[in-house]
């Protein structure tokens, strides 16, 4: 198995009002192909930035991270956006999509960005749709689908260049509990294909499609756990006593 | 009442909180009330400034004349004198000047043959149109000749200097403005008067030619029935006052012309700064809503905010194009010589300014406010940015070519706003158009310097003056241009600001998804340059239109050859790219995740 990612030492700070805030301090992370990760924490531990660190959308202050075999931490900004067009695809809890771009455009840009005929990257947008269960509304623009449809779509688009990895930031935030369900479904049979998987959440749902969870807090890692049958007590103890509240 | 607090309240945190975007407004709204001030205030201007050398001259309300020819005898040329001095004696007349001796005859400043109408007066005051000294002194007992002041100006003649007339070498004692005539090269022949003593010199030379009589009514407005009812009037003060202001009605006419192309212009600023307030205040109304407001109070808000602007703009545009109407009213041949004084703001002219700019307002308000009203107030308060335009039929056709993806993205991203879309293009067309005018005038003035044409030029000294007129003309035309053109770009830097803002979340989504900011550039740039490449469609025809409507029979058919048309194409293209790059750019070095930030 290859390592898809490594972090050392990763810290990111930003100005507080007295002092500097912290969002990631001091992160050891490797994530090997295939894994299906979790990060876990209260609202503000950084695990979001985390996230945006591991996928470019942010600059670490200290610390190395690999991604493949590639240093990336002192990439520029284009060649981050070379890199992630290949080798990473991103879920948002927000689905940002393109507004001006119908789903199945949205799908495909990202094919045409890495240099595939149009004609290919509609066929490739077109059967990811169809298997993510929104190939109908594949000439829809965003505003007109439902939450579900986005981040079906949004997972599309996520998908449609074979990425190393897929990250996704509370991919389940703004769903209904229908729609939550069937995204779950989704994450779950990527993660059975063998799509390496980093999925930021405070749904014990979303984190137990995973194989393995990491706890934050105050920006660094406290536990590292493989679910074997479910969340660790501890962690479904501090979500129950509104620990994400 | 309390309502009505909060509503003001609310207008003013809002200027506040985004105080450049009101003064833009308020630039580009004030810039359309001076113009509009300028084009009514222009012919007020003459009117006064007739009236007022009428006054200081004792102007005429009637002239009337006699004609006389050389076969005459004295005899003969004495009735014809007294029949029309019998002329003072009728009803209504309060004052007479003459009748005085009048005749075409040959003359020569610096070599220059030309022609010249010389009346003999004598050294005393006239009770009518006693001429206004404005160099030198009034004639004497001895010989000498007074210049009608645009001839003197013209010539470069001071007292002192010599004529010849009628092959008299003649002294200048002075220069005067009178309103029989309009000031020279407007009138021509040019107009001199001459001593008695230089008359019996010019003996015979006068003997062609007739009397005129210069009369006063107790009632100035009954001018016109008193010629009615006397065959030997010739002019009416009216007649003569209208006539003279023949080139500054002109000049009236040519800034009614460019109040509207700034009021296009400012409707142009006004929609986009307008839509992209309406854009950042999406919540806002949707929160008024929710806590109770009406829509029509919601409305209301954003009206008192513009209507502020507007009628400050109305202010500002009142003062500034009554200072200015001065110098630009000395642009033309008549007031250069009568001058022009400030005019006084009238209720017609402050009305007419305010309804064009709450019209303005009006116009780039209602549409987007009545969206933010209706629009559903749970998806106002959920997200801030208005859903985009659907792309029709053309836009999908030109689009599903095999573009590069930068190209494609831009094309699409101009779809996204068409109102402002439209906008900007409506503005650089208006800024295109000015711009291929200015060219245009600029190589026929040039060009009828060097032919040294002039369509009423009989002499060297009025080619020389009408070119120089010319001259001031079209120099005000290119600084009047020049302004416009600013406006445009500034309306142009505008809409670059707002579309990068608004693009801005796309354009970082995008950057998640692997562009890199050179291609979001390149989209945005694609985007901005679309609307200045149709507006380079529409501007040089229009452009052209309008040049040929206005150079009268004066200037040549426009003579831009193609290499200029392409020149402005790419320097458009190129200035204004670099207009838009800069807020692209700036936006394209920001972090990507506080632009994602959840709304």
């Amino acid at each position: 198995m290859s390592t898809v990612v490594r972090a050392e030492g990763l810290r990111r700070h930003f100005r507080g009002d007295a002092e500097p805030v912290r969002a990631v301090d001091g992160v050891d992370l490797v994530v090997e192909q295939g894994e299906a990760v979790s990060i876990m924490g209260p609202s503000g531990c950084g695990k979001s930035t985390l996230l945006h660190l591991l996928g470019g959308l942010e600059r670490p202050d200290a610390g190395t991270l690999i991604v493949g075999d590639q240093a990336v931490d002192r990439l520029s900004e284009a060649s981050w956006a070379r890199l992630r067009r290949r080798t990473i695809g991103f879920v948002f809890q927000a689905f940002h999509l393109v507004d001006q771009l119908t789903a199945v455009e949205n799908v495909e840009l990202p094919a045409l960005l890495v240099g595939t005929s149009r004609r290919a990257a509609r066929r490739r947008a077109t059967e990811l749709l169809d298997r993510l269960g929104v190939v109908d509304r594949a000439g829809h623009l965003p505003d007109r689908l439902s939450g579900g449809e986005l981040q079906r779509v949004a997972l599309a688009r996520a998908l449609v260049n074979e990425p190393l990895m897929v990250l996704a930031d509370e991919p389940t935030g703004n769903l209904d509990s229908q729609a939550t369900g069937e995204i779950l479904q989704l994450f779950a049979e990527l993660r059975d294909t063998g799509q390496t998987l980093v999925l930021v959440t405070h749904d014990a749902r979303v984190a137990a499609t995973a194989e393995r969870l990491l706890s934050m807090r105050d920006g660094a890692i406290v536990e590292d756990t493989r679910l074997d049958g479910g969340l660790p007590q501890q962690t479904l103890l501090a979500q129950l006593a509104g620990w994400e509240a | 009442m309390a309502a009505g607090r909060l509503l003001v309240g609310l207008a003013w945190r809002n200027v506040r909180h985004r105080p450049w975007q009101a003064l833009l407004l308020l630039l580009a709204l004030s810039v359309a009330t001076t113009t509009i001030t300028l084009a009514m205030a222009l012919v007020d201007v003459s009117d006064r400034a007739w009236d007022r050398v009428s006054q200081a001259t004792h102007g005429f309300h009637v002239d009337a004349g006699d004609e006389i020819s050389p076969d005459m005898s004295p005899a003969q040329r004495e009735r014809v004198r007294a029949g029309l001095a019998r002329l003072g004696d009728a009803p209504g007349v309060v004052a007479v000047g003459g009748p005085w001796r009048e005749a075409q005859v040959d003359a020569e400043i610096d070599g220059v043959p030309l022609r010249l109408r010389v009346e003999v007066r004598d050294a005393g005051p006239a009770a009518v149109d006693q001429p206004l000294v404005t160099a030198g002194h009034w004639l004497d007992d001895r010989e000498g000749v007074v210049l009608e002041d645009g001839l003197a100006a013209a010539a470069g003649l001071r007292p002192g200097d010599t004529v010849t007339i009628a092959g008299q070498r003649v002294p200048v004692r002075g220069a005067a403005l009178t309103v029989n005539v309009g000031p020279y090269p407007t009138d021509q022949p040019a107009w001199v008067w001459v001593s008695p003593a230089t008359a019996a010199r010019l003996g015979t030379a006068l003997d062609e030619g007739g009397y005129s009589l210069e009369l006063r009514l107790a009632d100035r407005d009954q001018a016109e029935s008193f010629a009615d009812a006397h065959p030997q009037v010739n002019d009416t003060w009216q007649e003569t006052r209208s006539e003279t202001a023949t080139d500054i009605q002109d000049l009236a006419a040519v800034f009614g012309v460019l109040a509207i192309f700034v009021v296009v212009l400012t409707i142009g600023t006004a929609v986009i700064l307008v839509a992209g307030r309406m854009a950042a205040q999406i919540r806002q109304v949707g929160t008024l809503k929710a806590v109770g407001v009406t829509p029509g109070q919601v409305t209301c808000v954003l009206l008192v905010e513009y209507l502020a602007v507007a009628f400050l703009a109305t202010a500002v545009g009142l003062a500034a194009g009554s200072l200015l109407t001065p110098p630009l009213a000395r642009v033309t041949d008549v007031l250069a010589v009568y001058g022009a004084q400030t005019p006084p703001i009238t209720w017609p002219r402050a009305a007419t300014a305010f309804a064009v700019t709450t019209a303005v307002v009006v116009l780039a308000t209602v549409r987007p406010a009545l969206r933010g009203v209706r629009r559903s107030t749970l998806r106002s308060l959920a997200s801030n940015t208005r859903p985009p335009h659907r792309p029709g039929r053309l836009v999908r056709a030109i689009t599903g070519l095999a573009l590069p993806v930068p190209v494609w993205l831009g094309l699409r991203g101009a779809n996204r706003r068409r109102g402002r879309f439209l906008a900007n293009m409506l503005g650089l067309t208006v800024g295109i158009t000015l711009l291929i005018m200015a060219l245009a005038l600029h190589t026929g003035v040039e060009k009828l310097r060097q032919q040294g044409l002039s369509i009423e030029a009989p002499d060297a000294i009025s080619r020389a003056a009408d070119i120089a007129n010319q001259g001031r003309v079209s120099s005000l035309g290119f600084t009047v241009a020049a302004l416009l053109i600013a406006l445009a770009l500034i309306n142009a830097t505008v809409a670059a600001v707002f579309a990068a803002q608004d693009h801005a979340r796309n354009h970082a989504i995008m950057r998640t998804i692997g562009a890199t900011p050179g291609q979001t550039v390149t989209a945005f740039l694609v985007a901005q340059l679309t609307a200045c490449l149709l507006a380079c469609g529409f501007g040089i025809p229009f452009g052209i239109v309008f040049y040929e409507s206005i150079r009268g029979g004066i200037l040549d058919p426009i003579g831009l050859s193609a290499l200029t048309y392409l020149a402005t194409i790419l320097a458009t293209l190129t200035l204004y790219g670099l207009i838009a790059a800069i807020p692209a750019r700036l936006l394209a070095r920001r972090p990507i995740t506080p632009q994602l930030a959840y709304e």
